[in-house]
């Protein structure tokens, strides 16, 4: 994707625009380099001044420049959040939790997924768009049952009940997109397969699961995003505040240290490391998933 | 939900073809058996944590309960009483306009920058890495950081002004009734816009390059080529982003709760805040009234439907006239 679009899409307009040295074509390059300058530096403006300011000292945040001084940058506010705020801790559960997710998100979806795209049962579609349905759903529609229903199991307050609750309302969409995807593989693998006698569950599982990495990546990626980010539910399903994972933390720290800016800024910005960090480094993966997902259907 | 129903149909014929050829043998049983097997987990899934609590919140949703004893039947009341609740009417026109608002931006810049981005420049990854970059943080993040830009005395935005020579215009943002909405609608933009405009790009990568070619040796401008290839071969692409932009409008929570907490005096007050707060304490301070919060949820959730339901009619006869 990094170089084709230059390449593919739109490859006679630049070169015109070079060829003729219009002054009114060079000008509408300049125009559209700007905007795309003045709307990146918007994005990242709030971004990159949260990290400044995560590194001044308290008493320099609310004065000064935009650049702190590169003598006065400290780590304070980061060790203060990681023993003041026990900030590995809920690190680590929101790492165990999201982990869990997501192993059984993607189980589930590529099992399910492989089954509508390949296999043919009655009633197939009906049952199809019936789980599919609830990508529409609202989840402020369900929250409150679902509260009074964890509460019943028993499961309010644990951490288990939180996975499931996650795993059960976020597998009709990777379902969705492992469908999608599986159904690019060539159904023949599949026939020939059973001509060699091979059972069901083995042709899944060795024909075409280790076929099913890069849609499965896919999966991966949106639902470690969506996990680690996810406040509603576990605001509302967790309460014990030492197992709370980061975003109903951080949530309370905001409604504590309101004024305690560094610390603030340096606890948001460790929030949102492991997902900058997934996100850069699987960006194309990212989009592979968004094509499959909203372009194609 | 209907979505999908629409779009599948045109494949029902060879799936109902390979499905009689299949039923001949055993071969055939046994793939539908793995299919049923295969599918059962997820089934169980929706049943548990999707269908049957949505089922009871229709039935909640007919009842008075404070989590109490046991719920008290009172046919349509909660509905009747919504009819005659400002609170509710407040909540649901600021959901509309929030929801308006945040689709037309959030469709029409993405679709801009997408347009524009896809002309091929110079450190292009680059503009696309950053300017998504927003979209994968968290609204509480989102929210707890833009509390601090929209600041009155030391944020970001009005130092920023006062920088330019025009700190006449600060103004305490999120406090001032008649500005927190726009400043909400302009966080949801920051955030979602990188989102939208990778959407829409991986939709112009599909566009057949001839198309412009033909175009442009008819002479057509970039505007008309925007106007008669991008937008109808996008046509797509952007219902879905459309759809997207109004389900996530309805249900907007996250960021408006982490934010404004539905304040000032409930200026920024929506379904999704005020059904929470009803249920869940904080904004009743009174015992919770899970029956009349589930009417409001029921309330966001005919919302969606008649948007996923409009979007599917409106979609289809698109495609008739096209």
């Amino acid at each position: 994707m990094s170089s084709s679009p230059r390449a593919a899409a739109a490859p006679a307009l630049p070169a015109q625009a070079r060829a003729r040295r219009r002054p009114r074509a060079l000008l509408g390059r300049a125009l559209g380099y700007l905007t795309l300058l003045v709307v990146a530096a918007g994005s990242a403006y709030p971004l990159v001044w949260m990290l400044l300011t995560s590194l001044r000292p308290r008493n320099t945040v609310f004065g000064g420049g935009f650049f702190p001084s590169p003598d006065e940058i400290t780590f304070d506010a980061y060790r203060e959040a990681w023993t003041g705020l026990d900030f590995p801790r809920h690190f680590l559960v929101t790492l165990v939790i999201t982990a869990v997710t997501v192993a059984g998100v993607v189980a589930l979806a590529t099992l399910s997924g492989y089954a509508f795209a390949h296999l043919e049962f009655r009633g197939k579609q009906v049952i199809y768009v019936t789980l599919l349905s609830s990508i529409m759903l609202p989840v402020t529609a369900i929250v409150i049952p679902l509260f009074l229903e964890l509460d019943t199991l028993g499961l309010l307050n644990s951490q288990g009940g939180l996975i499931m609750v996650y795993i059960g309302t976020s597998v009709p969409f990777a379902m969705f997109l492992m469908r999608a995807f599986f159904e690019t593989l060539p159904r023949e693998l599949v026939n020939a397969a059973r001509v060699d006698g091979a059972g069901e569950f083995a042709i899944f599982l060795r024909v075409m699961l280790p076929l099913a990495a890069p849609g499965a990546a896919t999966v991966v990626i949106f639902q470690f995003m969506n996990t680690w980010n996810e406040f509603l539910f576990a605001q509302t399903f967790l309460q014990q505040p030492e197992d709370l994972p980061l975003q109903p933390v951080l949530y309370s720290v905001v409604g504590q240290h309101s004024t305690d800016w560094p610390l603030l800024c340096a606890s948001l910005t460790m929030s949102i490391l492991p997902i900058v960090v997934v996100y850069v480094r699987m960006q194309r993966r990212f989009v592979a998933g968004l094509t499959l997902g909203a372009v194609k259907n | 939900m209907a979505t999908a129903t629409a779009q599948r149909r045109p494949a029902a014929p060879p799936g109902r073809l390979a499905r009689r050829g299949g039923r001949r043998g055993g071969r055939g049983r046994s793939a539908a058996l793995a299919g049923y097997l295969f599918v059962l987990p997820v089934a169980a899934c929706f049943a548990v944590f999707v269908a049957y609590p949505f089922l009871r919140s229709m039935y909640l949703s007919l009842t008075r309960w404070s989590g109490f004893g046991d719920p008290e039947f009172i046919g349509l009341d909660n509905f009747d009483h919504l009819m005659s609740d400002p609170v509710f009417w407040d909540a649901l026109w600021t959901t509309l306009f929030f929801t308006l608002a945040c689709t037309v931006l959030q469709t029409v810049v993405p679709l801009l920058l997408a347009v524009l981005l896809n002309r091929g420049w110079r450190f292009g990854v680059v503009f696309r890495t950053v300017i998504f970059v927003p979209a994968v943080v968290s609204f509480v993040v989102t929210g707890s950081l833009w509390q601090m830009v929209y600041d009155p005395n030391f944020g970001l935005l009005n130092r920023f002004l006062d920088d330019l020579g025009l700190g006449s215009l600060a103004h305490p943002w999120l406090a001032d009734p008649s500005t927190v909405l726009p400043a909400l609608v302009l966080v949801s933009l920051w955030q979602a816009a990188g989102l939208y405009m990778l959407i829409f790009l991986a939709g112009l990568q599909g566009i057949d390059p001839a198309l412009y070619e033909a175009a442009r040796i008819d002479g057509a401008s970039p505007a008309r080529q925007f106007r008669h290839v991008t937008v109808p071969m996008l046509r797509n692409v952007i219902a879905v982003v459309v759809l997207l932009n109004v389900v996530n409008g309805f249900k907007t929570f996250d960021v408006i709760y982490v934010m404004t907490g539905g304040g000032p005096n409930r200026a920024s007050e929506v379904l999704g805040t005020y059904l929470y707060g009803l249920a869940f304490g904080s904004s009743a301070g009174a015992v919770p009234s899970f029956g009349y919060a589930t009417a409001i949820s029921m309330i966001v959730f005919v919302l969606c439907l008649v948007a996923t339901l409009v979007q599917v009619r409106v979609n289809r006869r698109a495609r008739d006239v096209f």
